[in-house]
């Protein structure tokens, strides 16, 4: 459809032309907030909307590509862009070796593997400095990483990199690997009698997603300009990304984008007053979604119909 | 030696309040399959029902214990019946989430209503102990170890004899023969998730008048308990308790011999390398999809 591609590219046309609208730096560090979120919810969903393997320990790659990014800049000297890749591939390495035992479970069993390897990360960052008597990452204390560049510098640079995440789900929604892992979660048994390597597919996703999201974690720490282990390896950051994408529409291409923009503007406008208010709101949202919607908004609009 | 004794007793007497608030989980896991998120949050009921209790009116800890069960119990019972019910024929993720979405709504609801203030319930007998040679033995963890045995061994009695018990077990092995045997599968899950709520309340309520306590506790409960259940088997009741005190021993010894941080990091650790290397628990009894 023609009017489609052309909605599109007006939209992108326009996210990549709004700096020139000459806009306060408010609304630059809020875009830059949305397309944080939009990555990280998209990246969770490849692997978990498309396979229905829960990970409860996303987070785990956030903060280890946010303290990679941090140390290689304050540590070594590296710059920006290769420190931020360097944590990607770093993410993407500890996810082959980790997704290949924790890929074997199932349900329950690997959402719990998960979050105990989160956890197990961030208490070894948090105690690693002062069981052996090192100064590496700093505890409790944090690192403060070198001034940042400008507010369009990043705007640009989660623009690039979170429009390029969901780019790449929505061509990997098309092809066989994207076939792939959606038969793993319609019915993993009958995909591996079918002749699809199930495990390779899944560790696969599993480590793309995880370095998907080291990378926006690096650009995170780097815009932040200071990073603690408490902040960083927060679950609240998980479980952000699994309502934006449950909400919007777990394994979907284009729910998680709704998701994390509904969802970060509401944490915007009500979070930062009301935060206990908010994180009930996200309950119940949780409970109506889960029960009456579980194809999230865009089941909602969307006309396609589930044939049962 | 004497250092290495009483850190293996902290451990035991640790490992038994694990195991207290633990079976709880281990029997909603087991019957219905469900990972309860908002496990945490009904030890913050249990425990502030028993403050509320003792501040407010004076109440001896000890005698608001029934109220505590009563209450999480209640709570547990609720959300069963009127939000899990629905989704029991759904694919297990969605009544974790349902799970979670409750944990959300309760632990901020509790902050709205009493503030994040740290609160203790501090009685005359608080912090007392006696003394066996050089070691000294806390009263009201040694109260909780025991109360901790009797749940674990009543609630196997209760499921291997009790016509109730027994109807629970027939739902757990299979719902649809279960249902044909004219089983009501969602009463029995219902009073399942408040029997295991119950018992969760009641160590909520004990552990109250040792631990602080506040609104945002329940999480970090709910994660120990994973660890708990994982140990000693899911949905395997006496794994609770064998699961429950291998932990608190390993967390005292790492704790006395290296520092109490690193104790938390060995426990995910562990938890990671058990559910990879052997799902079915320590004694192999667990249940594995």
């Amino acid at each position: 459809m023609k009017w489609k591609v052309l909605i599109w590219l007006a939209v992108s046309l326009g996210l990549v032309l709004f700096p020139l609208a000459g806009a306060e730096g408010y609304y630059y560090r809020i875009l830059s907030m949305i397309y944080l979120w939009v990555g990280l919810a998209s990246a969770w969903n490849l692997t978990s909307g498309f396979t229905g393997y829960i990970d409860f320990g996303a987070v785990g790659y956030f903060g280890i590509g946010n303290y990679a990014t941090a140390l290689l800049m304050t540590r070594a000297a590296v710059p920006f862009m290769p420190s931020m890749a360097i944590g990607g591939v770093l993410c993407g390495l500890i996810a082959l070796l980790i997704g290949r035992y924790t890929m074997k479970l199932r349900g329950a069993y690997f959402g719990i593997a998960t979050l105990a390897f989160a956890e197990a990360a961030k208490q070894i960052v948090l105690e690693f400095d002062r069981t052996f008597r090192v100064r590496l990452f700093e505890g409790s204390h944090g690192i403060t990483l070198p001034i940042a560049q400008d507010e369009v510098f990043f705007y640009y640079v989660f623009l690039t990199v979170s429009g390029g995440i969901v780019l790449g789900v929505f061509l990997i929604n098309r092809n066989k690997f994207g076939y792939a892992l959606k038969a793993i979660k319609e019915a993993e048994d009958s995909a591996e009698l079918a002749g699809i390597n199930t495990r390779r597919y899944k560790v696969s996703a599993y480590a793309l997603t995880a370095a998907l999201i080291g990378v926006l974690g690096g650009i995170n720490a780097y815009w932040l300009t200071y990073i603690s282990p408490l902040d960083v390896f927060s679950v609240m950051h998980t479980i952000n990304m699994i309502i934006m994408a449950l909400f919007g529409g777990m394994g979907t291409v284009f729910g998680p984008v709704v998701g994390a923009f509904v969802l970060s503007m509401a944490n915007e406008v009500i979070g930062s007053k009301l935060l206990y208010t908010y994180l009930m709101m996200l309950g119940m949202i949780l409970l109506v979604v889960v029960i009456f919607l579980p194809r999230g908004m865009i089941g909602l609009i969307s006309r396609k119909r589930i044939r049962r | 030696m004497a250092l290495f004794l009483q850190a293996l007793i902290t451990g035991l007497l640790m490992g038994g309040v694990y195991a207290s608030y633990s079976s709880g989980f281990s029997l909603i896991f087991g019957v219905m399959n469900i990972v309860n998120i908002f496990h945490g949050e009904l030890i913050m009921v249990g425990a502030f029902t028993t403050y509320w209790l003792f501040s407010l009116y004076n109440v001896d800890p000890f005698l608001t214990l029934p109220a505590s069960i009563v209450s999480a119990g209640l709570l547990g019972y609720l959300v069963q019946r009127a939000l899990i019910n629905r989704v029991v024929e759904a694919p297990p993720m969605i009544s974790y989430l349902c799970t979670f979405g409750v944990h959300l709504i309760l632990a901020n609801l509790a902050l709205l209503l009493w503030s994040a203030d740290f609160r203790t319930v501090t009685t005359s007998y608080s912090g007392a102990g006696f003394a066996v040679g050089p070691l000294t033995i806390p009263i009201a963890r040694l109260v909780t170890f025991v109360i901790a045995l009797a749940t674990t061994f009543g609630l196997y009695l209760f499921l291997e004899k009790a016509r109730y018990g027994k109807a629970i077990r027939a739902a757990s092995q299979d719902k649809e023969i279960a249902r044909l045997l004219g089983i009501d599968i969602k009463k029995v899950y219902a009073l399942t998730f408040a029997l295991g709520a119950a018992i969760t309340g009641l160590a909520g309520g004990l552990l109250s008048t040792y631990y602080v306590i506040y609104p945002q506790m329940g999480l970090p409960y709910t994660i120990i308990a994973f660890c708990v259940v994982v140990l000693g088997g899911m949905g395997y009741i006496p794994g609770a308790l064998i699961g429950g005190l291998l932990l608190g021993v390993i967390q005292s010894l790492t704790a006395t011999y290296l520092n109490s941080g690193l104790s938390v990091a060995i426990t995910f650790i562990l938890l990671f390398i058990f559910l990879v290397l052997n799902p079915q628990g320590i004694v192999g009894k667990g249940i594995v999809e």
